[in-house]
């Protein structure tokens, strides 16, 4: 670069000196026409100065401002990760859920519980079986057992009437031996006897018949009572396993459907953590951007300054071109109706017409009005 | 329950609801059944609309009648109601249940 300006430097002082005189010497304040060629030289070597310093400004302002979204942009995105892995987490859990229930620290699958009622279930139904058929078998017994007391009450009913039979021959025994006077005292013994014996007899059978009774009512009591049992339809009991298994059939189908989804999401978020978390490491650009762009800017005060050197020795060397000439508004005219940003084109005005340093970029970045919009490129 | 006997008593038809109280009439069947000669009972379920669960325990114990003169049970036909209580009780395990 140092070259380049010592070789524009000597170029142009070489080029004054070889064209300075005689036609340099100004007359009668009216330059000649290589004095008037230089001075416009001079004043477009201003101008550039003041757009090299103006976009050494844009660009200074510019990198401050990509570098301050890209962080708040990758603040955002960091915020984004955690959110996105504490969701796939969240989803992981569900896989669980879906799967099965948790019972005293251990995880029993849906299926395993659906077994499990399915077997408790076909047992409780074995079981109902098994009580109905020795209810049965009871109820029979009992059938059997109440027929043969009443053939036993039959027969007591026949010993009560030979009892009463014994008893009458018994009694008239006695009258005949009464009759018989001394010859059937012997006999009346014997009638004694045998009625004494009928007595007992009878008095047994008595006792017989209240304990038969007794007997008679507890198996009515006991058939009541089992018939009570008996008739408990349990078949709604029995049909709602046939249900159970239906529900337990569309638990499982739903928990394999749900695990299927489960399983998707999980997928869907590992891949959303993954693409955010490779933005976050794409959003880094900005610290590239601005090396790059402190590159462009030092390139530009380096020129701005040759410019500004290559000046001062061209006014050492003919100090005519110190005197001061109009800028070109036409060209900076055209220069900034080229720029779309009213606000940008503002700054531009302040910097090259009227040297004033700009200020950082407005919030407003979004502006982009056409130049005929432009308050700037009225003050033209 | 309503139920008809063929001629030579090896097979029944049964119709109407089968419940506790068909208990004296069904056991007196049984007997029936079992006493004749032959080698398999045939009972007809296809005319019957309900079976609790003592008709259940009858139809077992009419098993075991069958076990102890050595003849076959064949229970034919069952539906509705019926054919769901088989299902539900494995009846086609214990019993050879024709449709």
């Amino acid at each position: 670069m140092l070259g380049l300006k010592k070789r524009l430097s000597g170029a142009l002082q070489a080029e004054v000196v070889s064209t300075a005189s005689p036609s340099m010497q100004p007359h009668d304040d009216v330059p000649d026409p290589q004095t008037e060629l230089l001075q416009r030289w001079m004043s477009l070597a201003d101008m550039q100065q003041r757009v090299i310093q103006a976009l050494v400004g844009e660009i200074s302002s510019t990198s401050g401002f990509v570098e301050t979204e890209a962080e708040a942009l990758s603040g955002r995105f960091q915020r984004l990760v955690l959110s996105a892995d504490q969701q796939t987490a969240r989803v992981e859990s569900l896989t669980s859920l879906a799967i099965g229930i948790e019972v005293d620290g251990e995880m029993v699958p849906i299926d395993r519980i659906a077994g499990l009622l399915e077997s408790t279930l076909s047992d409780v139904v074995e079981k109902i079986l098994l009580l109905s058929k020795d209810s049965m078998s009871m109820v029979y017994a009992l059938d059997e057992l109440n027929a043969n007391v009443g053939r036993v009450d039959k027969c007591m009913e026949q010993l009560g009437g030979i009892n009463r039979t014994t008893n009458m021959l018994a009694l008239n025994a006695r009258i005949e031996a009464e009759r018989a006077g001394g010859a059937g005292a012997a006999f009346r013994v014997v009638a004694q006897e045998v009625r004494e014996l009928s007595k007992v007899t009878q008095d047994v059978a008595v006792s017989m018949q209240a304990e038969l009774k007794t007997v008679t009512e507890g198996i009515a009591n006991g058939h009541t009572t089992l018939q009570r049992v008996a008739t408990i339809d349990m078949s709604d009991n029995m049909l709602a396993k046939d249900k159970l298994e239906v529900l337990l059939a569309a638990l499982i189908l739903r928990s394999e459907s749900l695990t299927r989804i489960v399983a998707d999401a999980v997928r869907e978020a590992e891949i959303i953590s993954a693409d955010v978390g490779g933005m976050v490491t794409g959003i880094q650009f900005q610290d590239r951007t601005r090396q790059r762009l402190e590159h462009v800017v030092d390139t530009l005060e380096v020129i701005d300054q040759a410019i500004d050197e290559l000046k001062q020795s061209s006014i050492a060397a003919v100090p005519e071109l110190a005197a001061h000439m109009a800028p070109d508004l036409e060209w900076v005219k055209h220069l900034l109706e080229r720029f779309t940003m009213s606000e940008m084109r503002s700054r531009f005005v302040a910097q090259l017409l009227e040297g004033k340093q700009t200020g950082e970029l407005p919030d407003d970045k979004s502006e982009t009005r056409g130049p005929s919009e432009s308050g700037a490129v009225e003050l033209f | 329950m309503q139920f008809q006997l063929d001629s030579n008593s090896s097979v029944v038809n049964m119709s109407g609801e089968f419940t506790f109280t068909d208990h004296a009439q069904f056991k007196s069947l049984v007997t029936r059944l079992f006493e004749a000669n032959g080698t398999a009972v045939v009972i007809d379920l296809s005319k019957l609309e309900f079976i609790d669960s003592a008709g259940l325990g009858m139809l077992l114990l009419a098993r075991d009648e069958a076990k102890k003169a050595n003849r076959s049970l064949v229970l034919r036909g069952p539906s509705g109601q019926v054919k769901r209580m088989f299902g539900v009780t494995k009846f086609d395990a214990l019993f050879d249940v024709q449709e």
